[in-house]
């Protein structure tokens, strides 16, 4: 039976690594040359370096090639043809479908996608719903507002294209999305971790639901790295009673990676469809060695409008030395993204990753879920203050519970803090990427 | 690899769809609903490619390189 098929497509996720190889320098020959010959931005960049398409005969050959940043994407875009400037590769008449970035790291990039490359993103959301277990008898609600990000957009296509029956959960408030999944019993959610934490705390204090009640078996997280963090996992899985599993992908370079039903403690690299390359993020050095972190260059091999090749996405990740039990030849990235290039910063000396504070806080019992952090200088002193809340059952142990964290902030960051403990509820709640890193050390 | 998949046979015949996809939409002779509809085909058309032929042919190399290597 269909369902009882344990790949979205044996041939290639069992394939032996050495033909992964092959397969990808064959497909990267092909989008660098369909990049090179039809997108004057990527032409002019390559010329520069003096490579030509002929040029690119093994995987060294690659790592010669430039990268793309997303400045560079920014300084091309709002010129004609409007808006995607000289990146796009297409007519644009051809072009179908239109995403940006969230803006967080500066002006938004517009992204450009033909049918068929939409086609593309279901396909890749495709391998990781169905590692993930969806099937066609779920029926899979969706609680995001359906807009310019590609959130999840391509996740409903891709569920559909499996089988499932999509239940669209725009145009809804927190509370009106608790009570639809308990109407129509949905069995499998899509949410960033910030929300899935909301959304159970809505059923629980707003219109006492049990969350762990409700039909839900399966959540896919993205958009944050909480599904990669055990303790933000863990008290996941425990308010909803549900498997929780995280996936990563990016408006510039599609949905690249997943988490697996082995739940294996990082996720597959889809080395069908991209390659990915970790490298030094001081030396630019590649590491193809398990165990040491580097930022990820990521190419996409069939994204046609708007290629993404060699992408420096700033996202730090390793490999993982073990194979996954699932059977899956794809490689792991241990522990998901862990951060990004442009997030850890140094504080008083050391460097500082928001994901380890949020790997403590989550992990010490007695706390809320939300939690603030701010960076300021008193003098010419790094200080770090911690706004965390605490929860009613858990006032009359504050002392022990703010001990507790402390103990856990020096294990997992080295670092000491100015707690702040602030009563529950009383701190910003967020719907879609939380904004709860705050380095004010620049404006002094 | 597991043998009961003839990845050259699918091959064979996702081309052969492509083709008949290509040829349909040239029948129409413009007919939006020819024209758009035969668009939508080949891009799954492209899905089963990239699922199946791209490798196929890396496949079809490595047995080519092992009789080779017997010989």
């Amino acid at each position: 039976m269909l369902a009882d098929q344990r790949y979205w497509n044996p041939l290639l996720e069992t394939l032996p690594l050495r033909k992964v190889k092959e397969l990808q320098l064959t497909k990267f020959q092909c989008i660098f040359k369909w990049a090179y010959e039809r997108s004057k931005f990527h032409r002019a960049l390559y010329d520069r370096a003096s490579i030509r398409p002929e040029d690119i005969r093994s995987h060294e050959d690659i790592r010669r090639i430039p990268t793309v940043e997303k400045s560079m994407m920014r300084d091309v875009q709002r010129k004609d043809p409007f808006p995607y400037g000289d990146a796009l590769c297409v007519p644009l008449e051809e072009v179908s479908e239109f995403r940006q970035t969230s803006g967080t790291t500066g002006q938004p990039v517009y992204q450009a996608d033909t049918w068929q490359d939409w086609e593309w993103w279901a396909e890749c959301w495709s391998f990781i719903l169905w590692a993930q277990g969806y099937r066609p008898s779920d029926r899979v609600f969706i609680p995001f507002g359906y807009n310019v990000f590609v959130a999840f957009w391509a996740g409903h296509y891709a569920a559909e294209k499996i089988g499932c029956e999509v239940v669209p959960g725009g145009v809804l408030d927190t509370t009106a999305r608790v009570l639809k999944i308990q109407e129509l019993r949905a069995t499998a959610l899509m949410a960033t971790p910030t929300y899935v934490l909301g959304m159970a705390d809505t059923a629980m204090n707003k219109l006492g639901i049990e969350p762990r009640t409700l039909a839900v078996n399966k959540i896919t997280c993205a958009g944050e790295p909480g599904a990669g963090i055990p303790s933000t996992k863990k008290r996941m899985e425990e308010a909803w009673g549900a498997k929780v599993f995280d996936h990563a992908g990016a408006t510039e370079i599609g949905a690249w990676s997943y988490e697996c039903e082995a739940q294996p403690g990082g996720m597959h690299v889809n080395e069908a469809m991209f390659l990915v390359e970790i490298v030094d993020v001081e030396t630019g050095e590649v590491i193809d060695e398990p165990g040491r972190q580097g930022k990820m260059i990521i190419t996409a091999f069939d994204r046609q409008a708007q290629p993404c090749v060699r992408f420096d996405s700033k996202d730090i990740i390793e490999w993982d030395p073990e194979p996954c039990p699932c059977g899956r030849s794809f490689r792991l990235i241990k522990g998901g993204v862990v951060g990004r290039a442009d997030d850890i910063t140094k504080v008083k000396g050391v460097l500082l990753a928001p994901s380890a504070i949020e790997e403590a806080v989550r992990g010490v019992d007695g706390l809320g879920d939300e939690y603030e952090v701010v960076v300021d200088k008193v003098g010419d002193i790094d200080r770090i203050t911690l706004r965390v809340e605490l929860r009613a059952e858990a006032l009359e142990q504050a002392n022990s519970v703010k001990d507790k964290l402390v103990d856990q902030l020096r294990i997992k960051t080295n670092l000491r803090y100015n707690i702040k403990l602030h009563d529950y509820g009383s701190l910003p709640r967020y719907e879609v990427k939380a904004k709860r890193f705050k380095d004010l050390r620049k404006a002094h | 690899m597991n043998p009961e998949f003839d990845m050259e046979k699918m091959d064979h015949l996702i081309q052969e769809m492509k083709r008949i996809a290509g040829e349909v939409e040239l029948a129409g002779h413009g007919i939006p609903a020819v024209v758009r509809n035969t668009k939508r085909i080949m891009a799954s058309i492209k899905m089963l490619e990239i699922n199946i032929s791209d490798v196929s042919r890396i496949l079809k190399t490595t047995k080519a390189e092992d009789r080779s290597s017997v010989k």
